[in-house]
């Protein structure tokens, strides 16, 4: 396809989809590297799924393009879900058979070894006395662990999870993050959506937002937080100095010795220029990308133009 | 196809079908007992003109020779129930029933084509359907032989009854799955495949007892499977044709949407 990067493992062009006449996605361009984690970043309803879905086969796009590991998904989704391994949201399994069968009877439809099956068990705290348990016996969690096995035991090239850490505790959440960061060193390439953004902070190469079916921009994550603006607060030994001479600083208060502010653009130059033997303490908020986010969205209401940086 | 998915399903289906197969010889081994034992007295009651002689012809069946027991017995809503409950059941709620519990989604991650899917799942409902078909006949005859009465049936036909049993039946499953390849939920699919039964057992009763009425048998589905005048060596070669339209135009539809649906993800 013209404009694709070699490497790309998701391609896709103005990808449109309508539902007769309410767009659930609209113009989506995107590309995905090889070996990266992208986070696709929105709200419940913002089109995430409906994404996915699309790139799987199970949802025809009104318009556009998209391959998958170099494949067209409307006329070779067969062959992108053998090479794919796709954890659906809030995922369903048969009941009537045990964690074990389940697993061996997907494994068989998937045509491939699932010798990642064991490692994947061993981490996510699946010994055997559980998996012959009937999975109408599961959890909640219990069955996101299964899902999440289901989904890489076959080691597969692409892996496309929908909020993949749904109903999964604390603990068990390190260990998938564990799990995907093996899979980026291996290589593998991870395409996750999610509304959780700490998870996303945590893992991912670049991130997607999504909102009302439009991609609204593409950022490498620590350019993102980079960007973002930090809640200041400086104390001095004596007067504050004169906030205009500090670089970055907005929206400042002085209180007394103390001036509070937020900072945006590079933290070096700004350090630079408070360095002064009368700075008595200096506190910078880590910037997160749910400020980033929340922050994000506040700003960009209304403008549907996308923005990009990054790959 | 998918092997591992035609094996799945069936085993899935393997105690319903184990019931139902037995409940299939008992009601077979019934039928020529009952004719046995009750058909003169039945024509003795037809005679006395206490009863019409159509309350006696239910369907294409009648209870004044033995291959018109078995097709009574065949066209008996018990014998219906024990093939819909493959044939309509299993098949309306095969796709459907997945869909709206989320597993279909989970078997679609796979490298399989839903026309792959759709017809794995209608070779396990036709092995079914036929198992239990054979256990239907094989009752009757057997019973039939066991009582001295097997020479009332050409058994040579057998092979062309359990064609023209199999391409009714293999019609309603055909139907059933073409409900469940529409719908979203089972709900609808059952309602619409159980009504499509119904109304082919409608039209059949209603012709056979009215005689006004009495062509609207010709459009019943249940008219065209005859075994009793098969056994007799009278097959209407109409019947093999008409049976196996009704297999063939919901299997092409089922092949057509199918892979065309969109399949947004469960509610």
């Amino acid at each position: 396809m013209e404009g694709t990067p070699p490497t790309a493992v998701i391609n896709t062009r103005a990808l449109t989809k309508h539902y007769g006449s309410v767009p659930a996605l609209t113009d989506l361009t995107l590309d995905v590297a090889q070996g990266e984690i992208f986070g696709f970043l929105g709200p419940n309803g913002a089109g995430k799924s409906t994404m996915i879905r699309t790139l799987l086969g199970f949802l025809h796009a009104t318009s556009g393009s998209a391959t998958v590991l170099g494949r067209d998904v409307a006329t070779e989704s067969v062959e992108i879900r053998r090479l794919t391994g796709y954890l659906p949201g809030g995922i369903a399994l048969y009941d009537s058979l045990n964690g074990e069968q389940v697993l061996d009877y997907l494994a068989d439809m998937q045509g491939r070894t699932p010798h990642r099956r064991q490692q994947l068990c061993d981490r996510l705290e699946l010994p055997t006395s559980v998996l012959k348990r009937k999975v109408r016996d599961y959890s909640r969690g219990m069955r996101q662990k299964i899902g999440v096995v289901q989904a890489l035991q076959h080691d597969p090239e692409l892996a496309i999870l929908d909020e993949p850490t749904e109903g999964l505790d604390p603990l068990m959440q390190q260990a998938f993050y564990a799990i995907l960061d093996d899979l980026r060193r291996e290589g593998r390439t991870v395409f996750f959506s999610s509304h959780v953004l700490s998870e996303v902070e945590r893992l991912c190469d670049r991130v997607g937002i999504i909102r009302a079916g439009r991609l609204m921009a593409i950022h490498d994550v620590g350019e993102l937080l980079a960007r973002r603006r930090r809640r200041v607060t400086l104390r001095w030994r004596g007067a504050a100095p004169d906030p205009s001479t500090l670089p970055g600083l907005e929206d400042v208060q002085v209180d007394g010795n103390r001036l509070i502010g937020t900072l945006s653009g590079e933290v070096a130059g700004f350090i630079r220029s408070i360095a002064s033997p009368n700075l008595d303490d200096l506190t910078i908020e880590p910037a997160s990308l749910e400020e980033a986010f929340l922050e994000y969205y506040a700003s960009d209401e209304g403008s549907d133009e996308p923005q990009r940086d990054g790959r | 196809m998918s092997g591992r998915l035609l094996v799945q399903t069936l085993r899935w289906y393997r105690v319903r079908l184990l019931v139902v197969t037995l409940a299939a010889i008992a009601w077979g081994v019934i039928i020529p007992i009952i004719f046995d034992a009750f058909s003169d007295a039945v024509r003795d009651l037809a005679n006395s003109g206490a009863f019409p002689e159509e309350m006696l012809n239910i369907g294409s069946g009648s209870l004044f020779t033995l291959p018109g027991s078995i097709t009574l017995g065949l066209q008996h809503p018990l014998a219906l129930a024990m093939l819909g409950i493959f044939a309509i059941g299993a098949s309306a709620t095969a796709i459907a029933g997945e869909r709206a519990r989320g597993t279909l989604e989970v078997l679609l991650a796979r490298p399989i084509s839903r026309n792959a899917v759709y017809v794995s799942i209608l070779v396990a409902l036709l092995i079914s359907v036929v198992i239990v078909l054979v256990a239907l006949l094989g009752g009757m005859i057997g019973a039939s032989a066991a009582i001295g009465l097997v020479d009332e049936l050409d058994l040579a036909q057998l092979p062309l009854v359990l064609l023209n049993g199999f391409l009714l039946w293999a019609g309603f499953a055909t139907f059933g799955l073409a409900t469940s390849v529409t719908f979203d939920r089972p709900g609808p699919a059952i309602g619409i495949s159980v009504g499509w039964l119904l109304l082919h057992y409608f039209l059949e009763i209603l012709g056979s007892l009215w005689t006004d009425a009495a062509w609207t048998q010709e459009y019943s589905l249940l008219h065209h499977f005859n075994p009793g005048e098969i056994l007799t060596g009278k097959l209407d070669p109409i019947d093999l044709v008409v049976t196996a339209a009704a297999f063939v135009i919901p299997l092409v539809y089922a092949l057509v949407v199918f892979p065309r649906r969109d399949l947004a993800a469960p509610a």
